[in-house]
């Protein structure tokens, strides 16, 4: 829900409680305050009638409506009491007020009785709901109009705020730069951004160059070291000497793996830190890729005697991708197969505009599938590769927003990796997460 | 055959000239940026190995240079950032080839012999080894004047060991050599030997024999005598 209209739902709920409670209150207060009026202004006029008497003064006969005043030898109930007179001109019964008492004016004991009339407190009820509603009514109409006016005006910064936040691109190594709009509660929430996304900018910084030094400086003594190994490999007084030279073999096997297992480390870490601008993408033709490889991989299929099925839908069009990761996800994809294929077995892919399938027959691995993907994750413990092709997959396709699903047939002893590809509209930008709606 | 090894590592640099002076070529070496920078204006290379990150200056600008010189020499670039980067980049600008840090030696070797094949437009284009003679144009091979028929697999395979000659070349090696330097080469192993097998009984039935010679448990070497 709009915060806007949030507020102003709470905002009409109170004032028309407050309405109701407050014309109820009036409605049912006011004819007790008009009738105790009433009755103080009869108190009153028998007071002036009573000090008139005691003055020697006669009682007024020049009264202008004849109701006002009753007079009468015989005796009436005393004190103040309602009744109902007939209105001549409108033809009818009109409520009054009425006081009686009792008056001896010298000639006898008199009772009086002084009226009022209390016809007007029916139409004050109406005009005061009449101006209650009305009120009511402009007030409704203002506050949705102010709070239309509010949405565009003072909240304008934040929507401001909202959209730079929702283009924001950390990999433009920028903070976000806000402006300090004049109202304090926006100005300290753009502060807080910009004091966040120049944090971020620095530890994003600061790890982009661990990761970059990472890579470069341990390859560096590391390429060192395979060459010199390789070289003390030639000396002649090797040749002769089979245990060193089997050891200077060994020895230069395991710094290959030491660098191996630092690149693809590297990469994971490069993908989870989404080191991989949107700009190095190009178009790439995954069909290629996938032929170039298995071209390749000739050999090793060859020696294992696999057997291949490729099928490629015709008319495939390029996707943006980092070549070096789509080179790099069908490198990983294809060795699984042949790795975990046992040999005489079938290696098929199916390249489509939706999806990369490859599938290999092979033994039934133990455990959850779902673990697959985990690093360092080995079927065979005593294998030498590290155990991070699949992780590697994952990695690439959580990049680019692909879905990746293993699928096994056990009675055909057949594994599916699947490989789902976001429909392709333009361009494949990495997946972003989308940002929660708070304005609509 | 001159090459210029441009690389500020000394531990690598020493290694890689020894390692291409006994392989036959002469080498000349340019630790930094402006020693790289003068020895090109100087002298002609047929092709520089060229680090990318030198202390004083990107090695891609002297390889912007050179394309600016029509320089008749190769550029193998030599890079140990992240092959995910520069690889494209160096190519772009007409780089003949990469190798990522850390590479074999032999690889090296191999790589440097096919830019300066492509490169020599004048002259022999065969390459003689005993009694072998081969014609990479035509991707021919000759045994005692002989036609040779080899798999592409196998002819790669030769060639390598050709650009390698009496060196020792290691299973893993000849293994990304012919499967990619991202093959695993851990699991990759054993199709080498049915390779070689074959490689070595087709040679041996055109009276080559002992040319690929077995250094049990490391690798393989292209005997010279």
């Amino acid at each position: 829900m709009n915060l806007l209209t949030a507020t102003t739902r709470y905002y009409l709920l109170l004032t028309t409680g407050l309405f109701v409670l407050a014309s109820a209150l009036l409605y049912a207060g006011l004819p007790q305050v008009l009738r105790h009026e009433t009755d103080e202004q009869l108190l009153s006029e028998r007071l002036t009638l009573q000090r008139r008497v005691a003055r020697g003064r006669p009682l007024p006969t020049d009264l202008l409506f004849a109701y006002q005043l009753g007079r009468s030898r015989q005796p009436r109930r005393l004190g103040y009491s309602d009744t109902l007179l007939l209105d001549e001109r409108e033809n009818e019964l009109v409520p009054f007020r009425q006081l009686t008492f009792q008056l001896d004016a010298g000639r006898g004991p008199e009772w009086l009785t002084l009226r009022q009339s209390l016809v007007e407190r029916h139409d004050l009820r109406r005009v005061l709901l009449e101006v209650l509603l009305g009120a009511l009514g402009l007030l409704l109409l203002g506050v949705v109009g102010l709070n239309r006016w509010v949405a565009r005006r003072l909240w304008q910064p934040f929507e401001h705020t909202l959209a730079r936040l929702r283009s924001y691109d950390l990999h433009q190594h920028r903070p976000l730069g806000l402006p300090r709009p004049p109202i304090t509660q926006f100005a300290e929430l753009n502060q807080a951004l910009n004091q966040l996304s120049e944090r971020l900018v620095a530890d994003y910084e600061s790890l982009r160059q661990f990761t970059e030094n990472a890579s470069h400086e341990t390859q560096t003594p590391l390429a060192i070291i395979q060459a010199q190994l390789e070289q003390l490999l030639q000396a002649p007084t090797l040749a002769a000497d089979e245990t060193t030279l089997t050891l200077v073999g060994e020895l230069l096997n395991s710094t290959r793996r030491l660098s191996r297992l630092h690149q693809s480390l590297t990469l994971l870490s490069r993908l989870e830190n989404q080191q991989f601008a949107p700009a190095e993408a190009v178009p790439v033709h995954l069909e290629q890729v996938l032929r170039d490889r298995l071209d390749l991989l000739g050999p090793l299929l060859e020696a294992r005697d696999l057997h291949l099925t490729l099928d490629v839908e015709p008319g495939l069009t390029p996707r943006l991708l980092h070549p070096g990761l789509a080179d790099s996800l069908m490198q990983n994809l294809l060795q699984n197969a042949i790795k975990h294929n046992h040999p005489g077995g079938t290696l098929a892919v199916a390249l489509s505009k939706a999806a990369l399938e490859v599938s290999n027959t092979g033994p039934a691995i133990a455990g959850d599938p779902s673990r697959f993907f985990e690093r360092f994750r080995k079927h065979n413990a005593a294998s030498d590769s590290p155990g991070l092709g699949l992780s590697i997959v994952q990695h690439i396709c959580t990049y680019y927003g692909f879905r990746v699903r293993y699928d096994y047939v056990a009675g055909t002893n057949w594994h599916t990796l699947r490989v789902e590809f976001t429909p392709q509209t333009h361009g494949v930008r990495p997946a972003e997460k989308q940002p929660v709606q708070l304005l609509s | 055959m001159k090459v210029l090894l441009v690389e500020d590592e000394a531990g690598l640099r020493q290694t890689v000239t020894e390692s291409l002076r006994q392989t036959g070529y002469v080498v000349e070496v340019a630790t930094s940026f402006g020693q790289a920078q003068e020895k090109i204006a100087l002298y002609r290379y047929d092709c520089v190995l060229l680090d990318l990150t030198l202390p004083d200056g990107d090695g891609l600008d002297l390889l912007r240079e050179l394309k600016l010189d029509n320089s008749p020499a190769g550029v193998l670039v030599l890079t140990a950032r992240d092959g995910l980067d520069d690889r494209i980049k160096g190519l772009d600008l007409g780089a003949d080839d990469y190798l990522v840090k850390p590479f074999h030696l032999s690889e090296l070797n191999a790589r440097l012999r096919a830019i300066i094949r492509r490169r020599q437009f004048q002259g022999q284009h065969h390459m003689a080894f005993r009694d072998l003679l081969v014609w990479p144009e035509q991707n021919e091979v000759l045994v005692r004047g002989e036609l040779l028929t080899l798999t592409r697999k196998e002819y790669d395979l030769l060639l390598y060991f050709l650009a390698n000659p009496g060196r020792v070349l290691t299973k893993e090696a000849i293994a990304e050599h012919l499967c990619g330097d991202q093959v695993d080469a851990a699991d990759s192993l054993d199709f080498i030997y049915t390779h070689l097998k074959n490689l070595r009984k087709k040679l041996q039935e055109r009276g080559a024999d002992n040319y690929i010679r077995t250094l049990y448990g490391v690798g393989y070497k292209l005997s010279i005598d």
